[in-house]
């Protein structure tokens, strides 16, 4: 019983592993006196390896900020976050950093590719500074763009241009795959195609992988679903089976 | 105040540093048109001024002696308004702490008392001697600063062979002598050459000229033809020795003094066309590039229902923000300039008074100038963005196409991160070549300023080291017979003596002519060596004239063509010689002869005038000392002094003119390089911070957004090194000054300097635009596309 009081309200059932990443008591504001705006309030949190986690909520509830102070963005006013060993609050702007750089990839609502690099360039420039990378080529290929490797951004579709997203976030095998609204520029079909490739990497590289959406039926993909409102985590649901994003209907 | 007015001076708070940079380039363009100008005007205003008050002859004539009464069928010649006759000579001035004898000049007063009709003198202290006093003079103003000279102190001078003491009783300027200097010498020499001014009766009785004058000067009447006077003037003084009339033109003090106007002139008008011409290209490549960066808040005011006008107007306005500040800053400093530029001319040009004088209407000038240059520069920018349909220029810029996927042979030997600023410059080779040739226009402006010290030095060294050898020149009081030679060649000291004959003359050919002395060599001479385009010796032709290439240019002759001489001494003969060859000159020109052909050409001995050594060092004062008690010895003037005096006048103007340029260069560079950074920064912030969310550290978003400046600055710099050789051939080019001829040499080390100052000028910009990358926003990157 004392055990499952102290149990944070996002901490699945027990199961024995040890969560990577863990938030405490984690608190984020902007601003002063009456234009304070809290934008997390309290808030705890477990993620277990490899699992795959989608934020839902409506704008303003916290989901970006958490995934901001999770991905070594943005520091905590108060609270403590942690991957594995790493201390995320209070680190210096340099082990964040390297903290991205060997552990997280990211993808973005814009897909914020180079233009000026080619698909295969685009992973290859993460490719280049991290540590143990798969060849650009296969990363791609995981994505389905096999056929699209020497084409600019400004030659692929939006979809396209986001599964280079994905390819260049798994290239490195990321730990963590990070992802802010990466349907939120596409249409359904399109977007079914990328979070299929996200499912993939998670699958595949084992990357625990957090997708934040204000989409509720990309929630069924997920191992479990964490609402959030005002800062908090209001509820959270676990998936008994994850259905395949070509199942989701939206 | 309109909203959009608001948004004007918030715009400019907000891109203060790119605003304060383009200002800078704006101002130094005003600066330069300010500074020229107005210095310009004001030795101008000065010269008119004096010329007017002190009534400067327009006509001046020598003649060896001529009787009084000969001035009344003067004064009849037609166009003639005024002539007045004198009495002057020669004189070396005994002064204690010269080193070197000084060389001195002697003029009379009108007998009566009082100033004279024509180069009134204006005093500065003292009075004009007393008319029945032989032994009170007036000294010029230079000699009596540079030696603290006052009125009451004694100077004592041999004149035409006497001794004499004069108690110096005023200090005065003279229309006559705005510039001196030493005979032949293209530099003032405050110290070592002195005008005196006696009364008439002292005067002729120390040259022998009772009842009789040497010296005459004239004003023309309205209409009167200085050719027709100078031709009348030398038929009636030629019985009588005269040694050519001659107009201002050949008056040594006015035509230095208009020499350098002319050059003033040429720069007011060149430089800040070029520097215009530069600053409006500057601000095409930045301003167009600012403008264009806010393509989507101009789409929006568009969108918002603005009309194209309000939209150019703002943007206008934004524009005149930038060249009132640039404007103030640059009239600010091209009037301190202006003066600083005024007062480096004090040692060379002695005014009574030279007020700096900006007038009224070039300030305007300036700024509307810069109003105009600006606007040109955005001018094509807005054009296009207001042309663009609302909802395109909504959209982010289409991404530029980048010529297919690979970069050839290159492209698989780079990485990725090699690749963004390949492709950022390959893929937009127009900006990258304006960028390219704007951090190479900066070049040029260091070369410019540093150049001088590098044309002094390889003046002096042609001049002094290659071509005149000796230590000391002696100018004899007559020709005399060349064992005068042999004897100074024994006196203690001197290791060599070469004897030269000096004949004054004047060169014709066709329409042109040239008042000058041809100049005596033997064939084997050692201290004096003509030489070559190339610095070969050349050997003096037996027969025939050698002349300095830039003479024979303005005679219009070539090797071979025939010209006239008249000899303007002894028996003044009129010869017709060709041109054998043609040597180079650094400073005045010359006419050279073999010495035996000039003297056989004068129908007298074997004579000499002046002797030209080389001297030991250490008994070299003794020397001077000795020389100085010599009888035969006119003037005696050592080159050591002349190259100490030369350093001290010349390094002042250098000086200026290196750190006003360099500081231009540093503004051009610092202007282009950390505009096209901001601009670059502004453009792909978004993509930098993306990168930063990756992972890449600081230092390495750094370099990938500076690598591409980094690449153009590099390639910019020995371009600019190219456009520096020629801009400054350009300009020495459009020189024309008879006083300097400035070789185009250019130093390795002004080369490197001019490098690493605008290198420097570039990775400091680099530096400024750094820390902004430092700041970049990495969660907006995540979210709204900017």
């Amino acid at each position: 019983m004392a055990a499952d009081a102290a149990r944070p309200a996002g901490d699945p059932e027990p199961t024995g592993a040890t969560p990577v990443f863990v938030a405490r008591g984690l608190c984020k504001s902007y601003g002063s006196g009456d234009a304070t705006v809290h934008a997390l309030r309290d808030l705890d949190l477990d993620i277990m390896p490899g699992e795959f986690v989608v934020l839902l909520g409506p704008s303003g509830s916290g989901k970006s900020t958490l995934l901001n102070i999770l991905g070594g963005l943005d520091a905590p006013s108060a609270g403590r976050a942690a991957w594995r060993d790493h201390e995320l609050s209070g680190a210096d702007e340099a082990a964040l950093t390297a903290y991205r750089r060997d552990h997280v990839g990211f993808v973005f609502q814009f897909y914020n590719l180079i233009p000026s690099l080619t698909a295969r360039e685009n992973v290859e420039l993460v490719a280049e500074i991290a540590r143990d990378p798969m060849r650009p080529e296969e990363a791609l290929a995981l994505v389905g763009l096999s056929h699209r490797l020497d084409h600019f951004p400004g030659q692929l579709s939006g979809g396209e241009q986001q599964r280079v997203a994905v390819a260049r976030a798994i290239v490195k095998r990321p730990d963590a795959l990070l992802c802010d609204e990466p349907t939120g520029a596409l249409d359904v079909e399109t977007g079914k195609i990328v979070l299929s490739a996200i499912a993939r990497a998670n699958r595949d590289v084992g990357a625990t992988t957090v997708v934040i959406t204000h989409n509720a039926a990309i929630a069924g993909m997920a191992d479990r679903v964490l609402r959030m409102g005002g800062g908090r985590i209001v509820s959270i649901e676990a998936n008994p089976r994850r259905r395949p994003p070509e199942d989701l209907v939206w | 105040m309109k909203v959009l007015d608001r948004k004007v001076l918030r715009d400019a708070w907000a891109l203060r540093g790119q605003v304060l940079t383009i200002a800078l380039l704006v101002g130094a363009g005003v600066a330069v048109l300010v500074m020229s100008v107005s210095s310009f005007l004001s030795l101008r205003a000065a010269q008119r001024a004096f010329y007017a008050e002190s009534r400067f002859a327009d006509v001046f004539a020598e003649v060896k002696r001529t009787p009084r009464a000969l001035l009344a069928r003067i004064a009849e010649i037609p166009g003639v308004a005024l002539a007045e006759a004198r009495v002057g000579g020669e004189a070396r001035i005994d002064w204690p702490g010269a080193e070197v004898p000084v060389a001195g000049r002697v003029l009379s007063l009108p007998a009566g008392g009082g100033q004279p009709e024509l180069n009134r003198l204006r005093l500065l202290a003292g009075r004009l001697p007393e008319p029945t006093r032989h032994d009170e003079a007036v000294i010029h103003a230079a000699f009596a600063e540079a030696w603290g000279v006052r009125p009451g102190d004694e100077i004592a001078a041999v004149l035409n062979g006497r001794r004499e003491r004069f108690r110096i009783a005023g200090i005065a300027h003279s229309p006559e002598f705005v510039f001196t200097s030493r005979p032949g010498n293209p530099l003032p020499d405050d110290r070592g050459f002195v005008v005196l001014w006696l009364g008439e009766e002292a005067a002729a009785r120390a040259f022998d000229m009772r009842g009789a004058f040497n010296e005459l000067a004239l004003t023309l009447a309205p209409g009167g033809s200085e050719a027709a006077v100078v031709a009348e003037l030398d038929l009636l003084l030629r019985p009588w020795g005269g040694r050519g009339a001659h107009g201002r033109r050949d008056q040594p003090s006015h035509r230095f003094l208009e020499d350098e106007l002319a050059e003033q002139r040429t720069l007011a008008v060149t430089v800040p066309l070029v520097f215009f011409g530069i600053a409006a290209f500057l601000l095409n490549v930045v301003l167009g590039r600012m403008v264009e960066a806010q393509r989507e808040q101009v789409a929006a005011l568009k969108a918002l229902g603005y009309p194209s006008f309000p939209i150019a107007a703002h943007y206008a306005k934004f524009v005149a923000v930038i060249c009132l500040l640039g404007s103030a800053l640059g009239i600010a400093a091209g009037a301190w300039m202006g003066a600083g530029m005024l007062g480096n001319y004090r040692p060379f040009f002695r005014f009574p008074e030279m007020p700096y004088l900006l007038p009224a209407w070039l300030p305007l000038l300036g700024a509307a100038a810069s109003f105009a240059v600006a606007l040109l520069g955005v001018l094509a920018a807005l054009l296009r963005i207001l042309r663009l349909p609302a909802a395109e220029g909504l959209r982010p810029p289409r991404p530029a196409s980048f010529g297919g996927a690979g970069l050839g042979a290159w492209g698989r030997r780079v990485g990725a991160r090699a690749k963004i600023p390949l492709r950022g410059l390959l893929g937009r080779p127009l900006r990258t070549a304006l960028t390219v040739l704007g951090i190479a226009l900066a070049v040029p402006m260091v070369v410019l300023g540093l150049f001088w010290w590098d044309a002094m030095d390889s003046m002096v060294e042609l001049q002094f080291d290659r071509i005149e050898r000796g230590d000391a020149f002696v100018a004899l009081t007559d020709p005399r017979p060349s064992r005068a030679v042999r004897e100074m060649a024994r006196l203690p000291g001197v290791l060599a003596a070469e004897g030269q004959r000096i004949v004054p003359v004047r060169l014709r050919a066709a329409q042109r002519s040239r008042l000058l002395a041809v100049t005596g060599l033997p064939e084997d001479a050692e201290l004096r060596v003509p030489r070559d385009a190339a610095l070969r010796p050349v050997p003096i032709p037996p027969q025939g004239l050698a002349l300095s290439r830039r003479l024979a240019e303005r005679l219009g002759v070539r090797e071979g063509d025939m010209v006239q001489v008249e000899v303007l001494e002894g028996a003044r003969r009129v010869h017709d010689l060709p041109v054998a060859a043609l040597v180079e000159d650094i400073i005045g020109f010359s006419a050279l002869m073999e010495i035996g052909a000039l003297n056989r050409l004068m129908r007298e001995d074997d004579l000499v005038s002046h002797v030209a050594l080389r001297v030991d060092p250490a008994a070299a004062q003794a020397l001077w000392a000795l020389l100085a008690e010599r009888p035969r010895v006119a003037a005696t003037s050592v080159k050591a002094v002349w190259l100490r005096v030369f350093d001290e006048v010349i390094a002042g103007l250098v000086l200026t003119s290196a750190v006003t340029l360099t500081g231009f260069g540093v503004i051009i560079a610092v202007g282009v390089v950390y505009n096209s950074a901001r601009v670059a920064l502004q453009e792909r912030g978004w993509e930098m911070a993306s990168l930063r969310v990756l992972g890449f550290t600081r230092q390495e978003v750094a370099r990938i957004l500076l690598a591409e400046l980094a690449v153009a600055a590099l390639v910019a710099v020995p371009l600019g090194l190219v456009l520096a050789r020629w801009i400054v051939g350009l300009i020495l080019g459009a020189r024309d000054n008879e006083s300097f001829d400035v070789p185009p040499a250019i130093s390795a080390a002004t080369f490197a300097t001019a490098a690493l100052v605008v290198l420097g000028a570039a990775f400091a910009s680099a530096v400024a635009v750094r820390r902004r990358i430092d700041r970049l926003d990495l969660v907006a990157a995540l979210k709204a596309r900017d």
